[in-house]
Parts: structure tokens; C-alpha cells; sequence
């Protein structure tokens, strides 16, 4: 005795997985996206526009007068260093130094480490192992060291600062990049793709590209976290940004020299350090459990 | 069989390798895939390909293909021997022979769209402009059972297993290809779908005059398929014959052992093939099926057995085929998988 | 197949089973009100596509699915129910009673430990013995499931075995208790059908040897005819058909089960015959009509005639 028989007339024909796959996401993932990104876009913002739309005390040429001056004083919110620059400008300048190093060294790696990796990982064979060999030399340099050796030989500056940490960060960035290829490349849709009459680089740009690009963009932001630290020890053992240049790095070791006396000058520098770092961390974590990155 | 012209393709001798590493990279051992696989495909044919796991059918496809390139053996195809070709003369020769995978997930980019999906050859072999391309993506999703507007859009997660493999084999249509190899193109799939989509590879092949090289390890579903049939086991082919002629009078013991085995078979099943395959690393001597064989004798392994015709279109491999050669007569009546013209 | 028929109840009796997962918009019914009874010594198939609840309704046997399912009805072991029993007294009826074998064998054997230390876990888990008996047990269950030469291959790992001997290895861990009951869920789907054969005698073996009761788990209904001697027929958490393995070949079946087994290719059939095939697909279970219904009568299944499906058919799916 069978039970009656469910209705076989064909089903109207809805995309399957996709209402399952995006309510699975739920609120929860998206907040763990939007609050560190929010907290970045906001700290962006106010270091590099809200200096040109409000008169914010200049960061360097304070009068000694002003040395000294406690947090919440009239005009400066979070006091005056020793030398009687307003702090809240010194971090907000600072800010512009740790995004721009730390977005240029992300950016030069994930473009030459990346392709570099791609095609150390697509083509395998002698292009492999000689970009590999390349890469290994890179990785050998301590970052710290050359960036010591560049600053003693050419002098501190941004931009020297930017460079020792590119190439750190290219072979870095470049290992990724190959063993992420490496992955998929034995995929049936990139042989499918060969067999397709699509060759070389179209189809590194086509198929492999839009495949790694979640791992590399998590990847990234970790590293754009690390290079702001190594951005700020730099600064703090005076071979980064040269003073009086405001930097981060450079405050804490400035706060070092007051720290019983005036414990906030070194605190407040390390507390927004802490707090963008966190939050590059939080999103790329993020953004890796949204993608299904492993 | 078919009459005089050329083979659409003539496979000789194929032979591919893998080296095995073992830990630190030293070599461990060579995996012979393929070892001296020599067949034919005639237009508006379909060869099937029936082996079990291990018996090297995916790599003969890909070998054919030349990816990777096979180790020795010619593949010629539509008068181009492939194996010789590089480079851009390996593209323009390889254009009408294409493919369809098992996965049809597995097998198409996840990022992108159907209709890019479709297009991609057309786009690779620089046919027509993007007028003419957007009909052809059109008229090909429509031949296979698809909408262009409403599926045209969507990204291969957002598709059913059936609509993907679809979607799979209008792309090996899309640039009208003589020849489409079909690794497992089914067995993914659930019963009903996969007779939807065998239905629809038949009506292709109708009324496109396609040939198929055939593969899968059901053999009920190869022969429903093909019109010749090919045994495959551990790299070498043990028989070839018309579809009916190989299932009504195997010669080869291993195809007598995979009628068997075949759940729900008419027939009472006597005790099911013994032991296991051997290793394609270290294949026996002589007639490699020979360790697991019911008839195994001291020739088989001194000597491996050549492939020879015993009735009109079927060859077998075996020094002691199962139907003694004296007693095969010539079917000329029963020419099984005639092409129509 | 085991004729042997029993007069003291059914082993198992399951009664309007039902499961389903909540989901974010509405819940997936996996299961749908299934209820049968399978006596001991006997040989059961389920039978159903993907998504017909045949895997999860033995899930909830066995207590085996996550904690957000929500399993209603009664499955009675004996007399004793099985459903919603607490995960320590779950754990004292597998393996003594109920056993399960999966289809994977790479995915549940553990690939770090030696098989024979497995088989001999699993011995540990119900029986309070030293672990050289369990060892000798371990041995003596791999010569059951005639694996040759099993002192040696007792101190091999899975990945120098082959998919065969794997499925041997699960069924000796599986048998290491004397199950009442064995449930092969798609154990052999994944083997070459000349070792589906030999895994298929070995179960039906054993099943004779030590009067076990068998519940196979599959979507291929040649595998029910030959192996089975009951036959349910599973789809969208329903049974559609339920009946002895001969009835159900000789007669005229359910539309479902029809088109199920027309759609199989058979080496009777000839070369380039379309198979005849009803269009659709498994149902969305989240949205699943409330009630039953009968077949349209205009529907192509419903009508005994066998003309070929118009291409349009294809179309949907």
C-alpha cells in the first residue's frame, strides 16, 4: 500500500542555491565586515580630509610655550607634545603616513608578487623554479635590517621606508599567489579553458585572477596590519619617517622619554596603532568567512 | 560500418606516463596509464570506452587531447597527426574536437556567467563579432534544452547539476565541433537526469551528425550509447566490437567478468570476478588481466596477446579468447551501428 | 536473498517519521511521514534520488544528525525506541545493535591509524576486553570480510589499500560487534561495479552467516532487485512504493518508480534507443505542497502509454 503521489509536474524552474546560500550569511558576518570597515573609513577620512576642510593645528612648529599641555586643554584635545605640537594633528598626520606606506607596500606586492606568482604557478617548469629562486633571495633579507642599511645609506625618508618593506612584502605576497594558482590549476574549468582555444595570459587574467583574488585580498589586508607595525618600529627607532614629521612610530618613542610624567604621549599613539591594526585584522578575517577562504 | 572515407580519428599506439614521486621528490615509480592504445572513430560514429578505476580511460581522453602531451603514439584527427603540432597549429588542428567532464561543476569557471561560459571558444578562435557571437551563445543554450534570458545570467552555483552539465556541453558545441570526447559526462547525476541528458547527447548526434568518444565504467550505459564498444583495463584495450556483438558474445574474459557483475542482470550471476588490480605502477607480464582471469596459462605470461579480429569489426586481446576462433562466423547480417546516410 | 521469515515481530517498526531542517526562510522537510517494518533476517532497499530523505531518514535512526534537525514519529528497535534516546544510551545500541557503513571509505576511516587498531577501537568501545584480545578480535573480523593475508594488513594504513579493501575495512569495524542490524548507506556507489559485486556477495554473505538483517541504502534499483528482498522507493521524504522484491519487477509499478527504473540504461535495450524519461526534478523540499496530491490525469506519467517525451520536456531541466 504506497502513500498518494506527490506532484511530479516539473518544478518551476528557480535558482537553487542562491536564496539558501545569501540568507545563510545572516546579520552576524555582515556586521563583522561593516564595523572594522567602518572604523577604517572613518580614521581615513579623518586623516587625510578632514585636516583640508578644518583648520586642525599644524603638526609641526609649535611654540614651547604650549609644551606640555594635559588632554582636553581649549584647543587641543588631546594636549601638546614636548615640543608643543598638538597631538591630535601629530596622529592625524601620522595616520596619513601609516595608510600611505602600508597602501603603497600592499599594493606593489600584491602587483609584482602576484604576477610573479601567477606565473611561477601556471607555468611551472624552469619559470617556476627561477622566479622562485628570485622570490627565496627576497624573502631571505631581514626587512628590519635592510631597511637599517637603506636609511643609513641613503638617509630616512617615506618613500626608502616604502621600498625595504616592498620587498618583504612581494616574495611574500608572491608564495601566495603560487601556491593558490597551484590549486586551482588542475581544476577541470582551466583545462576546459585551455581546450577552449584561450591561451597564456588571457588566461591567467580571466580565470585564475577572479579565482585567487579573495585569498589575496585577505592575505593583503593581514599584511597591511603588519606593515603599519613595521612602518611605526621603524619610525620608533628613527630610521622611518624623519622628524619632525609626525609618525606614529616616532611619537611613541618621543612618549617614551615622559612616560611617567606624561604617560599619554607614548599611550595615545600606541592606542590608535593597536586599534587600526586590529581592525585590518578583524576585516580580513571577515572578508575571509564571507569568501569561504581557507 | 561505415563506408570507405577516413577515420575522424586514428589513435596509434598511445602510450602515457606518470612518474610517481615518493617523499622529497625522488622518483617512486612510473604509472603506466596507457600502454599501446590504438582504435578509430569513423564520422557520425560513437566509440564507447568502458574500464573501471585504474584501467587509465580519463588519461587516454586527455592524452588524445594533448593535455599533457602522451608520451609516444600519433593521434591523428580530421588528417593532423596532434602529438606533432605546438603552439597555435596545435589550436587551429584541436578546434573541432572538444570536451565534456564528469563535474559539471568542476568544469566550469565559478565566477563566471553562462552566456561568457558559452561564448569563450568563440571568443578564443576569434569567431564572428559580438552580434554574431550573442546569436550563436543564443541558438546553442536553446539547442541544449536552456533559456538564454533567464539562464544566460546566471553563475554555475546558481544552476542544478543537470542545467550545468548543459551548460558544459553547449560550450563544446558553441564552435561546431566534429568530435566531442565525453569523460563520465553522466555519472554525477541523478537517474532521471541522467537519462534527460543522454537523450539529449543522442538527439546532437542526430541531428548534428556528431561523433562521440564515449567513456564511462557502466557498461549498460556505454552501449546504450555507442555503436562500438571498447573494454578497457589497466592501459591496454582487451576488446572491440560492435555494441551488441560485444554484449551477446563477449570474447574477452574481462568483459564476460563486467557483464556479470552488472546488479539486476537478467542472467543468474555465477561467483563475481576475484581479487584485486594490480598496481599500474608494476603491471603483470604478459596479459595484464591475467592474475584475476578464470583462464589464466603459462602463455599469458610470457606472452601479451595482440589484438586480433575475430568476426567482422570485433577484435579481442587473449590468447584463449572465450569463444574459440574456429567457431566465430562472420555476421555480415547483423551490422550492428551502421551509420545512417 | 534470505527467505527465512520470522514470526516474532519486526526487528525495526518506524512510524510516520518525519525531519526536517529549519531553515532561514521556511524549513526543509527532509523526511515526510515515512512508516514500514523490517523484520529480522531480512534484506530491505531504499531506493530514491538525491534528496528523496533515504540517507537522512537512517541519520535519525542512528541518531546521527545535527542537532537542529527535528525528528518527530517513533522508530521502535525491538520494542524500544530509538528516537530521541540521549547520546550515551544512542552509543549502546550502535554497534551492538544498529551498524552503519558509509559510503566513503577514504572519508571515514581515519587515515593516520593503522586499520587493525581501528577494527580493535571499535571492539573496545562494547566489549570491556585487553587490547591484544581486541587485536585477535581484529584479525579474525578482517578473515571474515576476506581480506587475504589479514595479520599483515592489519598494520596497514588505508591509503595502501585499495577502495575495495577500504569498504571491507569499514564493514569489519562495522561488524565488530555482531550488529542486529547493518545499514549500507551507498556503500558500494563509489566502487567499480566488479567491486560492488564482490562487496554485494561478501554483505549478503555475512548477512547468512551471522543472521543479520540488512537495510541497503541506494539509488540504484538494479542493486534492490538483485540483493533485496524489499523494495521502498523514496521521493521527495515520501514512500511511494513499498513491496517484495519480485512483486515489484513482475507487476505495473508507480508512475515514480516506473519512470525510475525506464530510465536506467539496460544492456537488453538497443543502441541509440531514447530512454523514456518525465520531465522535472527532485522537488525543493522547503517548499513542498502541504497534503498530498494525485497525478494530474493529462500528466505524461500517468499515462500508461510509452510514447517519447517531446523534446520540449527537456526543457526544464
Amino acid at each position: 500500500m504506497s502513500a498518494p503521489l506527490p506532484d511530479l509536474r516539473p518544478a518551476p524552474d528557480a535558482a537553487i542555491a542562491a536564496p539558501v546560500r545569501k540568507k545563510a550569511r545572516g546579520r552576524a558576518s555582515t556586521l563583522r565586515i561593516w564595523i572594522p570597515a567602518g572604523f577604517l573609513i572613518l580614521l581615513a577620512f579623518a586623516c587625510f580630509i578632514w585636516p583640508q576642510i578644518y583648520p586642525v593645528p599644524k603638526p609641526v612648529g609649535g611654540s614651547i610655550l604650549e609644551a606640555g599641555l594635559p588632554p582636553f586643554s581649549p584647543g587641543h584635545i588631546l594636549g601638546t607634545d614636548p615640543n608643543g605640537n598638538d597631538v591630535l594633528s601629530r596622529i592625524l598626520y601620522g595616520g596619513q603616513v601609516s595608510f600611505e606606506v602600508g597602501f603603497s607596500v600592499t599594493v606593489i606586492g600584491l602587483v609584482v608578487g602576484g604576477l610573479l606568482g601567477m606565473a611561477a604557478g601556471y607555468w611551472r617548469g624552469i619559470t617556476d623554479t627561477s622566479i622562485m629562486r628570485v622570490l627565496d633571495v627576497l624573502i631571505a633579507f631581514p626587512a628590519l635590517v635592510l631597511a637599517l642599511a637603506i636609511a643609513e645609506g641613503l638617509g630616512p625618508s617615506e618613500s626608502h621606508v616604502i621600498w625595504a618593506l616592498a620587498i618583504f612584502s612581494i616574495p611574500a605576497t608572491g608564495r601566495i599567489a603560487r601556491s593558490a594558482t597551484l590549486a586551482i590549476r588542475e581544476q577541470n574549468f582551466m583545462l576546459a579553458a585551455r581546450l577552449s582555444g584561450t591561451r597564456g595570459w588571457r588566461v591567467i587574467g580571466r580565470h585564475v585572477i577572479p579565482n585567487i583574488l579573495p585569498q589575496l585580498m585577505t592575505f593583503a589586508l593581514l599584511g597591511f596590519g603588519i606593515v603599519i607595525i613595521l612602518e611605526g618600529a621603524l619610525s620608533y627607532l628613527g630610521l622611518g619617517i624623519p622628524l619632525p614629521e609626525p609618525s606614529w612610530g616616532s611619537m611613541i618613542a618621543q612618549g617614551q622619554q615622559v612616560l611617567s610624567a606624561a604617560p599619554e604621549q607614548a599611550l595615545i599613539p600606541s592606542a590608535f596603532l593597536f586599534a587600526t591594526v586590529v581592525a585590518l585584522n578583524l576585516l580580513g578575517d571577515g572578508l575571509r568567512e564571507r569568501w569561504g577562504v581557507r | 560500418m561505415t563506408s570507405g572515407a577516413e577515420p575522424l580519428l586514428s589513435v596509434r599506439d598511445l602510450v602515457q606516463e606518470f612518474v610517481v614521486r615518493d617523499y622529497g621528490g625522488v622518483k617512486g615509480g612510473v604509472v603506466n596509464a596507457v600502454s599501446g592504445v590504438s582504435f578509430d572513430v569513423w564520422p557520425g560514429e560513437t566509440l564507447g570506452i568502458v574500464g573501471e578505476t585504474g584501467s587509465g580511460k580519463s588519461t587516454l581522453a586527455r592524452s588524445v587531447l594533448q593535455a599533457p602531451r602522451p608520451k609516444s603514439g600519433a593521434v591523428v584527427f580530421r588528417g593532423a597527426d596532434l602529438v606533432t603540432l605546438r603552439g597555435s597549429s596545435l589550436l587551429q588542428a584541436r578546434r573541432h574536437l572538444q570536451m565534456v567532464f564528469q563535474d559539471p561543476f568542476g568544469s566550469l569557471d565559478p565566477k563566471w556567467k553562462v552566456r561568457d561560459l558559452v561564448a569563450e571558444p568563440l571568443i578564443a578562435y576569434r569567431v564572428g563579432d559580438r552580434a554574431a557571437r550573442r546569436r550563436r551563445v543564443e541558438a546553442v543554450l536553446e539547442l541544449v534544452g536552456l533559456d538564454p534570458a533567464g539562464h544566460g545570467g546566471r553563475r554555475p552555483r546558481e544552476l542544478s547539476g543537470g542545467q550545468a552539465q548543459r551548460v558544459a556541453i553547449a560550450r563544446a558545441l558553441a564552435i561546431e565541433p566534429a568530435m566531442i570526447i565525453c569523460d563520465e559526462p553522466v555519472s554525477s547525476l541523478d537517474v532521471l537526469i541522467q537519462a534527460q541528458v543522454l537523450n539529449l547527447f543522442e538527439q546532437l548526434r542526430a541531428e548534428l551528425r556528431l561523433s562521440y568518444l564515449f567513456i564511462a565504467h557502466d557498461l549498460a550505459l556505454v552501449k546504450q550509447v555507442s555503436d562500438r564498444v571498447a573494454v578497457m583495463y589497466l592501459g591496454k584495450l582487451c576488446e572491440v566490437g560492435p555494441g551488441e556483438a560485444v554484449y551477446r558474445q563477449p570474447l574477452h574474459p574481462y568483459t564476460r567478468a563486467l557483464l556479470d557483475s552488472v546488479p539486476g542482470a537478467a542472467t543468474a550471476r555465477p561467483a563475481a570476478i576475484r581479487g584485486e588490480p594490480p598496481s599500474p605502477v608494476h603491471p603483470p607480464s604478459g596479459c595484464r588481466f591475467r592474475t584475476r582471469c578464470p583462464r589464466a596459462e603459462q602463455r599469458c605470461a610470457d606472452e601479451e596477446p595482440a589484438m586480433r579480429e575475430l568476426a567482422t569489426g570485433h577484435s579481442v586481446a587473449c590468447h584463449f579468447p572465450l569463444v574459440p576462433v574456429a567457431e566465430v562466423t562472420v555476421r555480415s547480417e547483423e551490422r550492428i551501428g551502421e551509420t545512417p546516410r | 536473498m534470505n527467505r527465512v521469515s520470522t514470526a516474532s515481530g519486526p526487528l525495526l517498526e518506524v512510524e510516520n517519521l518525519r525531519v526536517s531542517f529549519p531553515g532561514r526562510r521556511s524549513e526543509l522537510r527532509a523526511v515526510n511521514g515515512m512508516s514500514y517494518s523490517l523484520y529480522p533476517q531480512r534484506t530491505l532497499a531504499i531506493v530514491g534520488e538525491s534528496g528523496s530523505g533515504k540517507t537522512v531518514s537512517c541519520r535519525a535512526l542512528m541518531g546521527l544528525l545535527s542537532q537542529a534537525a527535528v525528528v518527530t514519529g517513533s522508530a521502535r528497535f525491538r520494542g524500544v525506541e530509538l528516537l530521541g534516546l540521549t547520546d550515551d544510551e544512542m552509543r549502546r545500541h550502535r554497534g551492538t545493535n544498529i551498524a552503519m557503513v558509509f559510503q566513503d571509505p577514504s572519508r571515514s576511516l581515519n587515515p593516520t591509524m593503522k586499520v587493525g587498531n581501528q577494527i580493535a577501537e571499535a571492539v573496545r568501545v562494547h566489549q570491556r576486553v585487553s587490547k591484544a584480545e581486541a587485536g585477535q578480535q581484529a584479525i579474525e573480523l578482517l578473515r571474515l570480510v576476506h581480506i587475504p593475508v589479514p595479520g599483515r594488513r592489519f598494520h596497514e594504513y588505508p591509503h595502501q589499500l585499495s577502495g575495495g579493501m577500504r569498504q571491507r575495512v569499514m564493514i569489519a569495524i562495522a561488524l565488530a560487534c555482531r550488529p542486529k542490524l547493518l545499514i549500507a548507506d551507498e556503500a558500494t556507489t563509489a566502487l567499480d561495479v566488479t567491486t560492488q559485486a564482490q562487496i554485494m556477495d561478501l554483505l549478503l554473505e555475512l548477512q547468512a552467516e551471522l543472521g543479520m538483517t540488512l537495510m541497503l541504502i541506494s539509488h540504484d534499483l538494479g542493486l534492490a532487485r538483485s540483493c533485496a528482498d524489499e523494495v521502498i522507493v523514496m521521493y521527495a521524504g515520501q514512500i511511494v512504493e513499498q513491496a517484495s522484491t519480485p512483486q515489484l519487477f513482475a507487476r505495473v509499478r508507480m508512475p515514480y518508480t516506473q519512470a525510475l527504473f525506464e530510465a536506467i540504461p539496460r544492456l537488453e535495450r538497443p543502441s541509440h534507443a531514447p530512454l523514456p524519461v518525465i520531465g522535472g526534478r527532485p522537488p525543493d523540499l522547503s517548499a513542498l505542497p502541504a497534503g498530498c496530491r494525485r497525478l494530474p490525469r493529462d500528466h505524461p506519467a500517468a499515462r500508461r502509454t510509452r510514447t517519447r517525451p517531446p523534446l520540449g520536456v527537456l526543457a526544464s531541466h
